[in-house]
């Protein structure tokens, strides 16, 4: 591990190579990220650290120009600027690769590596192909990578498609690289891979400003690490000064125990069973049962098939095979309202697309799942507020009338309302897609709350999540999918960070997990 | 332009308001055109004339709040005008014609909504389609030929009067109500926003899309068909060129009204309105003598204009 400083070469050492100074962003009402400080030096790697909604994402788009602050500067090369577009932000030499990369899956290597920048031209001012691919071979040859510049990228996998996305940054000159969760679809082999370049580009003076919710990794390869909670920049410190404990400490706000809630449980009958579901493409094969009064945990890779399941059981996009069963009984699960008839609820991970009309009232949106039962001959009943008041009280919404619309709340109010249209349809089986992703951590601790009261109640909870100590804090039981299959199934004991990334990535370190094969490059 | 637009923004008025405005002021310009336009006649006359229109931009309210759209409104009465005439001159007696029509304008927007649900087509080309369809279907079947030799008593459906008011003023007055009550008190029509808004929250919440868009869309060949009915029993004649480019004023009367075409938000109080000024400019353009072909010139400026307002008022709304 390097000091910040250390490689500096030349007279450049003085000045970080960008600095946000007092940086302020908000939303409507909402406070995204206030009075953050945050450097990079070139050369080093600087980790963003911070729970999901603390801020990382919205500091680095300032970075990268796609939102000017409403206070505080930025500052590249010791001079203060201001960025109008990533474009702009590029010609300074900062560059960001955004968790969902923004590659054009239809074209070329070569031709996503030059999109929007000035190609090279024959004579004829037609594009110079073979300059445009020599070009390529050049900058992925650098990266010490083997790929063909003029493969279609939907075609790479994860991993390459992630070390496409850094070459294009380097053929923009990019002297910063903000990278948002680059390992999130990767396999542990794969990250392995791409820490190599990231020490390779860091060797050359390149900044890297890392963010990630893998602890592990974070320290791995950061110099320094920055943390940043509900928009307030906590604390940074040289990546040797901590550890994974004190750091989790900084981004809760709080001992980790303290934010879960689980009471000891004792399952049920089985209230859902699949057997054998199968969507071309998507999930194969898989099986598991469900109990009541039981969390079960669904972890796995971003990918991996779990938010794919989980809506074919709930009948988005029915299983081609296999069987569903509710309560013993095998049901045909063909649309939402079916499963909902069953009494299974999904609430989804797209929280702003699928699960609210985001200009709908607070109680508009809790009520739109029972309309039908509350209804009189299809009359709207007088008692919908009452019944739509009732659950937002169940749900401590606070801060918000029930006739105000839910795209003006904060995400943790809006993840309410979208489990209170779930409770309100009374559900005995709960499909829950990363509930708590982009939810500040005083709601998160209150939808853990909730969680453990359900199971109480008795009712089944499927918990599908990507962040490991979610899944191990609450889950009686936590099963594993990778690459659409389920990987592994651990009870309450066995189930260790450990046992499940090695399920999830296939990975060969696990004792449970299958492990045979590791999927590589394709 | 910035500059106004700036000041515009800060004014807050609702669309009705302004709409009621504009119509205040076609009726005052049409008054000293002619004075004799503010008569309650000559008004209760006019409502003649835009009843058939009216019908179906109730519907066509609905379906545009979904974020839909029927094209073929206009070809669909022709149909059902030349299946009611066609049906009667081959024999059938008149009130079976009519419930014929009937069937054939609901069946037709059952039609357009197979293609819209199952197949998932977009409305704006299936209802293109549909359109060519009825009309070429109309034109096929009354081989372009017209029928007028219809019995006295159906002219009640088009030209009766009730006192001063025509009667199918009295059918539209209650046909806005049943379908303003329906959008605003029934789970029916908050499911019409829910749809408009987001079509994908929608369906994760369990509602009956399908359902939903069938009803809308066979609903308004209802409309279209009583429309078609009144109209052929107004000019007494049943024609396949009956309707033809009315989808045109109903449209314009919708989207004037306020309901945006993205989706999601309009009202029947804004389309009533919509109705009404479409009408009126409609009446003064002939009475101060402009040529039908340049009327069609003013309703397309006119209906540009609405689009730009609309778009205006809702990031005003944002």
């Amino acid at each position: 591990m390097r000091e910040p400083g250390e490689t500096h070469a030349g007279g450049a050492a003085a000045v970080p190579f960008f600095r946000l100074d007092g940086v302020t962003k908000r939303f409507g009402g909402v406070v995204a990220v206030e009075d953050v400080v945050f450097d990079l030096w070139p050369g080093e790697v600087h980790a963003l650290v911070g729970e999901n909604g603390a801020g990382k994402s919205t500091l680095m788009k300032i970075v990268d120009g796609l939102y000017g602050p409403d206070e505080g500067m930025l500052e590249v090369g010791g001079e203060a600027v201001s960025f109008s577009s990533p474009r702009e932000a590029e010609a300074a030499g900062i560059a960001m690769i955004p968790q969902e990369l923004d590659l054009f899956p239809e074209l070329s290597v070569a031709e996503n590596l030059f999109v929007g920048r000035k190609r090279p031209r024959t004579r004829w001012g037609g594009l110079d192909w073979e300059a445009m691919q020599g070009e390529a071979r050049t900058r992925l040859d650098a990266l010490g990578v083997d790929l063909d510049a003029t493969s279609t990228v939907k075609r790479l996998s994860a991993a390459n498609q992630q070390i496409v996305a850094i070459a294009r940054a380097l053929v923009g000159e990019a002297r910063a690289v903000i990278m948002d969760e680059p390992t999130s679809s990767l396999t542990e082999r794969e990250a392995s891979q791409l820490f190599g370049i990231i020490e390779d580009l860091t060797a050359e003076g390149v900044g890297v400003v890392y963010i990630s919710h893998r602890l592990e990794e974070v320290f791995e390869i950061s110099d320094r690490i920055t943390v940043l909670r509900d928009g307030h920049h906590i604390e940074t410190a040289s990546a040797s000064d901590l550890d994974v404990e004190n750091l989790v400490r900084l981004m809760v706000g709080r001992p980790l125990h303290e934010l879960f809630t689980r009471s000891a449980s004792s399952p049920g009958e089985v209230a859902l069973e699949v057997r054998g579901l199968t969507r071309d493409g998507e999930f194969e094969d898989v099986s598991f049962t469900l109990r009541r009064g039981e969390i079960l945990g669904l972890a796995g890779l971003v990918g991996a098939g779990r938010t794919e399941l989980a809506q074919s059981v709930f009948g988005i996009r029915p299983a081609e095979s296999g069987e569903i069963l509710v309560g013993g009984q095998e049901v045909r699960v063909r649309s939402p309202q079916g499963a909902m008839e069953k009494g299974i609820f999904y609430v989804p991970e797209e929280r702003r697309s699928q699960g609210l009309v985001l200009p709908f009232s607070i109680k508009n949106n809790i009520t739109l799942s029972i309309l039908e039962r509350i209804s009189r001959f299809g009359f709207l009943p007088r008692s919908e507020r009452q019944t739509a008041e009732g659950f937002a009280k169940e749900l401590s919404i606070r801060g918000a009338k029930l006739s105000d619309p839910v795209g003006r709340l904060s995400g943790g109010n809006q993840q309410k309302v979208v489990v209170a249209k779930a409770l309100a349809r009374e559900p005995g089986v709960l499909l829950l897609d990363e509930p708590t992703r982009g939810v500040d951590v005083g709601a998160k601790s209150e939808i853990y709350r909730l969680m453990d009261d359900l199971a109480k109640e008795g009712k089944a909870i499927l918990l599908i999540s990507s962040e490991l100590e979610e899944v191990l804090s609450m889950a009686d039981r936590v099963l594993v999918m990778r690459e659409g299959c389920i990987s592994g199934e651990f009870g309450g004991g066995e189930a260790t960070q450990e046992n499940v990334m090695t399920a999830a990535t296939g990975g060969r370190s696990g004792a449970d997990g299958p492990g045979e094969k590791v999927s590589g490059n394709e | 332009m910035s500059a106004a637009t700036a000041a515009l923004k800060r004014l807050k008025f609702s669309r009705e308001a302004v709409l009621l405005g504009v119509l205040i002021s076609l009726v005052v310009v049409m008054t000293l055109l002619d004075p004799l336009f503010l008569s309650p006649t000559t008004l209760l006359n006019t409502s003649r004339f835009f009843v058939e229109v009216g019908l179906m931009a109730l519907g066509m309210t609905l379906i545009i709040i979904t974020g839909g759209i029927d094209l073929s409104v206009g070809s669909n009465l022709g149909l059902v005008s030349v299946a009611v005439g066609f049906s009667y001159a081959a024999g059938l007696p008149l009130p079976l014609a009519i419930l014929f029509g009937l069937v054939v304008g609901v069946a037709a927007g059952f039609f357009n909504s197979v293609f819209i649900t199952f197949l998932d087509l977009h409305p704006l080309v299936v209802t293109l389609g549909t359109f060519a369809l009825f009309q070429g279907l109309a034109y096929g079947l009354s081989n372009a030929d017209a029928v007028s030799d219809f019995p006295p008593w159906f002219a009640y459906f088009g030209q009766a009067y009730l006192g001063p008011v025509p009667g199918q003023l009295i059918i539209f007055v209650v046909a806005v109500a049943v379908v303003w009550i329906i959008l605003s008190r029934t789970s029916f029509g908050r499911y019409v926003y829910a749809i408009g808004n987001n079509e994908e929250a929608a369906r994760f919440s369990g509602v009956p899309i399908r359902r939903v868009k069938i009803a809308l869309y066979s609903g308004i060949g209802l409309l279209v068909a009583v429309a078609a009915v009144i109209y052929t029993s107004r000019v007494y004649t049943a024609r396949g060129d009956t309707g033809l480019g009315l989808e045109l004023d109903v449209i314009s009367a919708v989207v004037l009204g306020g309901a945006s075409i993205y989706g999601g938000s309009g009202t029947i109080g804004g389309t009533v309105l919509g109705v009404l000024i479409i009408a009126t400019l409609r009446n003064g353009l002939i009475l101060a003598g402009v040529p039908s072909t340049w009327q069609l010139f003013i309703l397309g400026v006119l209906l540009l204009v609405a689009v730009f307002l609309n778009e205006f008022f809702r990031k005003g709304e944002e």
